[in-house]
C-alpha cells in the first residue's frame, strides 16, 4: 500500500486557497439564487435590464461552474481519492434536475429545451457529478446556440449515452480535436490556463472515466451535426 | 420554453407530495444560505420555516418541535457540526420516524460515501442548491422513506427476521431501491446470525456492479468467521479501489488484531486517522492498540485528539480518558492521571455505572506499573471494598481486569470471586474458561482455580438442566418460574437467557398471549443482544415473540401538529 498525505510544505496554503474558493462558491450561490429570482419576478413583461440579467445569470453560472471543477480537480477527481458515489439512478430524476438547473437561463434567453429519452431506465452513476457535467454542458449550449436545445438520454449497446445538442454553428475543429484525442486516452492538448473551455471538458472526461463497468469506462466526445445540425456533447456510460 | 418540459419534475409513479403544510428547518451559519434555502423552500409552497444559525440553536428548536423536513449544513463553524446535531437528535429522539434529514456541504465529502457513521441523513446535497434539485432530492428521499418504513418499523422492533423478509417483497416493487434493499437484507441477515444469507444478498449486488461495500460486507462474514487472511486480502482490495473507503480500514485493523498483529493493525488504524481523524471510535481504537505495543507517544496522541474530538458528540467515550491516564502513569504522572480519572468519574456517571469501578482499575494499574506497590495495594482495597457494596457486576471484561489487578496487588479471595461470577454466567464458552484459568496460573493458584471453574460451571449446568427438563417434561409454569429463579442467580448467563425466553414462548404458544410474559420476554432478549448481538437464536425467538402478540391496530401516522 502506497503512504498518505505526504505532507507538503504547501498544504496550509492548499487548504486555505481552498476554503476560500467554498467561501466564494457561498457568494456565488447566493448571487445566482437572487438572479434567478429576479429574472422570474421580471414576469411577463421584462423591462430593458432583462436580457443584461440573463447575461450576468449565464456569468454566474459559468464562475460556479470553473469553482467548482477546480475544487473538484484539486480533490483529485479522476484518481481513487476522490469520494465518488455511485448509486442506481431514474433517468426522469437525472434529467429533471438538469432542467431545473437550466430553467431560468433557457427561458431569459429564448431558448427551447426539448428533452427526450426513456424515463424508467434506471443506471449506476455519481449522480453529483453527472448532473453537474450535463447541465455545464446545457450552459455551454446556451451560449453557442441560436434557439434550441436538445437533451437526449437512451441504452445504447451496454452504455447510457446522453446527448446535449444546439442549432448553433457547432465546434470549432481545436476543440473537436481535443475531444478526439481524449477518447483515445492521450493528453488533449488544450491549454487550460488560455482555455477556459478545456477546463470543462477535461472535467468531463474525468467524470465519465471514473465510471467503470466490466472493464468498460465512460467517455466524452464532441461531434458536429446531430438533430439540429450544430455542436453535440456525448457522455457514455457503462 | 419547449411544451415538452414540465415545470415542476414530474412525480414517476407516486403520489405527489404536499410540501406545503411541512415543518421545515434550516440549519447554516452564513445568513446569506439560510435566505436563500428559505427561498427554495417557500418556492416549493412551503410556510413554516424555522432557522438556526448553530447547532446548539438547532437542538433547541429541534428539542420544541417535530420538523418534517430538516436542511443541515455539515460545517457549522464552532461547536457542534451537522453530524453531530443529527447523531444527538437521533439519540434523543427528537426526530420523527418520517422527518427528512438533508446534509448540505460545500462538496462531496469522503464521509458521506463511505458511509461508515452510524447516523446516515436521509440525503446528501451539495451547494449551491437550487430548487430543481432540492424538490427531486425531497420527493426521493420521501418516498424512500415510505418504501423503508415497515422495514425500519421491525429493524426498530428487533424482530430482523420479518425485516428481510420486507425487504424481499420491496425488492420486487421498487426496482430504483433494489440495490439499498439488498444491502439492508444483508445487514439484517448478518444481525440474524445467518451470514450465509447476508452473502448471497451481497452477492446479488456484485452481480448488478461492483460496490465496495458489498465487497466489503463480504469480507467481513469472513473476519466474523476467523478466516483473518481472506478477510485481510479483500478489505486491502477494496482500499486499493478506493482508498477513502475509511470503514474498510477499521475492519482490516480488525482482521490483524485476529492474526494477532498489532504492529500492523495499529499501522492501519493510524492512516485511517490521518485520513479521517474525527471518528471518536477511531481514534479510541488507535489509543487502545498503541497502549497495547506499549507505543506510549501515539497512545497519547490518539487518546487526546479522541478526547478533542468527542467534546461536542454524543458518542464521546470514558476509555478515551482511563485509557490517557494509563499514558500519563507510564509517563510518570499520577498527578494528571488521577485528574482525568476524576473527570471521567465526573462526566461518565450517569451513562456508565461501572465508571467508578472502571476508574479504580487504572489507578491500580497507573501505581502498579510506576512501581508504586503501596498506592496500588491501597487502590485494590478500596476496589474491594467497591465490589462489596454492590450486588451487581459488571461486563465480562471488566471483571477479569479486576480479578488480574487483585491479584496483581495481592488480595486473593475477592478475585476468585469474581472469576467464579465469570465462569458462572458462561459455562459454555471454552475460550473465556482457558482465559480465567490463565489468571488463576498467573496468580500461582492453578489447581485452587481449576477446582473454582469446574464448580462454578457444574452450578450453572445443573441450573440450566433442572429447567430443560421441567420444559421438556410440560411442567410449563414450573419451568417458567425455575428459570427466572436461575436468571436472577446467572443475570449474564446466555444459554440460560435464551432457554428463559424459549420457555417463555412455550408457554404462551400452549396457554394463550400474556402481556406480562411477553414484556418479560422482550427483556430477556434485549438483555441477551446487549451481551452479545447478531445471534441466531435471538433473531428466531424475536420472530416467534413476534407472531405471538395479538394483530396491532393498523398504523396510523401521526397526524398531532406538534410545533410549540
Amino acid at each position: 500500500m502506497t503512504p498518505v498525505d505526504d505532507p507538503a510544505p504547501s498544504q496550509d496554503l492548499l487548504l486555505f486557497l481552498a476554503s476560500t474558493a467554498h467561501d466564494m462558491k457561498n457568494s456565488i450561490s447566493v448571487l445566482s439564487g437572487t438572479l434567478e429570482r429576479l429574472l422570474v419576478g421580471a414576469g411577463p413583461h421584462p423591462d430593458a435590464a432583462y436580457p443584461q440579467m440573463a447575461q450576468m445569470l449565464y456569468q454566474t453560472r459559468r464562475l460556479n461552474d470553473n469553482l467548482m471543477q477546480l475544487l473538484a480537480l484539486y480533490k483529485r477527481v479522476g484518481t481513487p481519492e476522490y469520494p465518488f458515489d455511485v448509486q442506481p439512478i431514474e433517468a426522469a430524476q437525472l434529467l429533471d434536475q438538469v432542467v431545473s438547473l437550466g430553467r431560468v437561463l433557457l427561458d431569459a434567453k429564448g431558448i427551447a429545451l426539448e428533452v427526450e429519452g426513456d424515463r424508467d431506465l434506471i443506471w449506476h452513476l455519481d449522480e453529483d457529478l453527472i448532473v453537474g457535467v450535463v447541465s455545464h454542458a446545457v450552459n455551454n449550449a446556451a451560449h453557442y446556440t441560436r434557439d434550441r436545445i436538445r437533451l437526449a438520454l437512451r441504452e445504447a449497446g451496454g452504455l447510457l449515452e446522453i446527448r446535449v445538442e444546439d442549432n448553433g454553428d457547432g465546434y470549432p475543429q481545436p476543440l473537436l480535436d481535443a475531444g478526439a484525442a481524449g477518447l483515445d486516452g492521450a493528453a488533449s492538448g488544450i491549454d487550460f490556463r488560455t482555455n477556459s473551455a478545456g477546463l470543462g471538458l477535461h472535467f468531463s472526461r474525468e467524470v465519465a472515466r471514473m465510471h467503470r463497468h466490466r472493464g468498460r469506462e465512460g467517455s466524452v466526445r464532441l461531434e458536429n451535426g446531430g438533430a439540429f445540425g450544430g455542436g453535440c456533447f456525448v457522455l457514455s456510460l457503462p | 420554453m419547449n411544451a415538452l418540459v414540465s415545470n415542476a419534475p414530474a412525480q414517476t409513479k407516486a403520489e405527489p407530495i404536499d410540501w406545503a403544510g411541512k415543518n421545515y428547518l434550516v440549519v447554516d451559519d452564513f445568513i446569506g444560505v439560510r435566505q436563500l434555502l428559505r427561498e427554495a423552500l417557500r418556492s416549493l409552497g412551503a410556510r413554516n420555516i424555522d432557522q438556526a444559525a448553530s447547532g446548539g440553536e438547532a437542538i433547541g428548536l429541534l428539542a420544541k418541535t417535530r420538523y418534517d423536513v430538516v436542511l443541515c449544513d455539515f460545517n457549522l463553524g464552532d461547536g457542534k457540526n451537522g453530524q453531530q446535531v443529527l447523531e444527538e437528535a437521533r439519540v434523543r429522539n427528537l426526530l420523527l420516524p418520517s422527518s427528512v434529514w438533508m446534509m448540505v456541504s460545500a462538496e462531496k465529502s469522503v464521509e458521506s460515501v463511505m458511509g461508515a457513521a452510524e447516523h446516515q441523513p436521509d440525503a446528501y446535497l451539495v451547494k449551491p442548491i437550487t430548487e430543481g434539485v432540492l424538490l427531486t432530492r425531497l420527493n426521493r428521499a420521501w418516498h424512500r422513506k415510505q418504501v423503508f418504513r415497515p422495514i425500519d418499523q421491525a429493524y426498530a422492533e428487533k424482530d430482523y427476521l420479518r425485516a428481510a423478509r420486507l425487504c424481499d417483497e420491496q425488492i420486487g416493487a421498487s426496482r430504483v431501491h433494489e440495490v439499498e434493499l439488498l444491502r439492508m437484507k444483508a445487514r439484517l441477515m448478518e444481525k440474524s446470525g445467518e451470514p450465509e444469507k447476508a452473502r448471497e444478498a451481497y452477492e446479488r449486488v456484485l452481480n448488478q456492479r461492483e460496490y465496495q461495500w458489498a465487497r466489503a460486507g463480504l469480507a467481513k462474514i469472513r473476519l466474523a468467521n476467523g478466516e483473518f487472511e481472506a478477510a485481510r486480502q479483500m478489505f486491502q482490495g477494496v482500499i486499493a479501489e478506493n482508498r477513502y473507503y475509511i470503514d474498510a480500514y477499521d475492519q482490516l485493523a480488525l482482521a490483524w488484531q485476529g492474526m494477532g498483529k498489532l504492529e500492523e493493525a495499529c499501522s492501519v488504524l493510524e492512516r485511517a486517522a490521518r485520513l479521517s481523524p474525527n471518528s471518536v471510535p477511531r481514534q479510541r481504537n488507535l489509543g487502545l492498540v498503541c497502549l497495547k505495543l506499549g507505543n506510549v507517544a501515539l497512545a497519547e496522541k490518539a487518546f487526546r485528539k479522541c478526547i478533542a474530538v468527542g467534546e461536542y458528540s454524543v458518542r464521546r467515550t470514558p476509555d478515551a480518558y482511563l485509557g490517557l491516564a494509563r499514558v500519563c502513569g507510564l509517563k510518570n504522572d499520577p498527578k494528571e492521571a488521577q485528574a482525568l480519572l476524576q473527570a471521567a468519574q465526573r462526566d461518565f456517571s450517569e451513562a456508565h455505572p461501572d465508571i467508578d469501578l472502571r476508574a479504580k482499575i487504572t489507578e491500580g494499574l497507573v501505581y502498579h506499573e510506576s512501581g508504586d506497590y503501596r498506592r496500588a495495594r491501597k487502590a485494590g482495597d478500596e476496589l474491594e471494598a467497591l465490589l462489596g457494596a454492590r450486588e451487581d457486576r459488571p461486563d465480562t471484561e471488566t471483571c477479569l481486569e479486576m480479578a488480574t489487578l487483585l491479584f496483581a496487588v495481592g488480595v486473593k479471595e475477592a478475585p476468585s470471586e469474581l472469576l467464579c461470577y465469570v465462569i458462572r454466567n458462561n459455562h459454555d464458552n471454552a475460550v473465556l474458561l482457558d482465559e480465567v484459568q490463565a489468571i488463576f496460573d498467573k496468580a500461582r493458584l492453578t489447581d485452587e482455580g481449576g477446582d473454582l471453574i469446574r464448580s462454578s460451571k457444574k452450578e450453572a449446568a445443573d441450573l440450566m438442566n433442572q429447567g430443560v427438563l421441567l420444559w421438556k417434561t410440560g411442567k410449563l409454569q414450573e419451568a417458567v418460574d425455575w428459570m427466572r429463579e436461575a436468571r436472577a442467580r446467572l443475570p449474564n448467563n446466555q444459554r440460560i437467557l435464551f432457554n428463559a425466553a424459549q420457555v417463555l414462548v412455550s408457554h404462551m404458544r400452549e396457554r394463550g398471549f400474556d402481556e406480562a410474559l411477553s414484556l418479560e420476554a422482550h427483556e430477556v432478549l434485549a438483555h441477551v443482544d446487549r451481551l452479545q448481538p447478531g445471534q441466531q437464536r435471538f433473531a428466531q425467538l424475536m420472530e416467534q415473540l413476534a407472531v405471538l402478540a395479538p394483530k396491532a391496530e393498523p398504523e396510523t401516522p401521526p397526524a398531532v401538529d406538534t410545533r410549540a
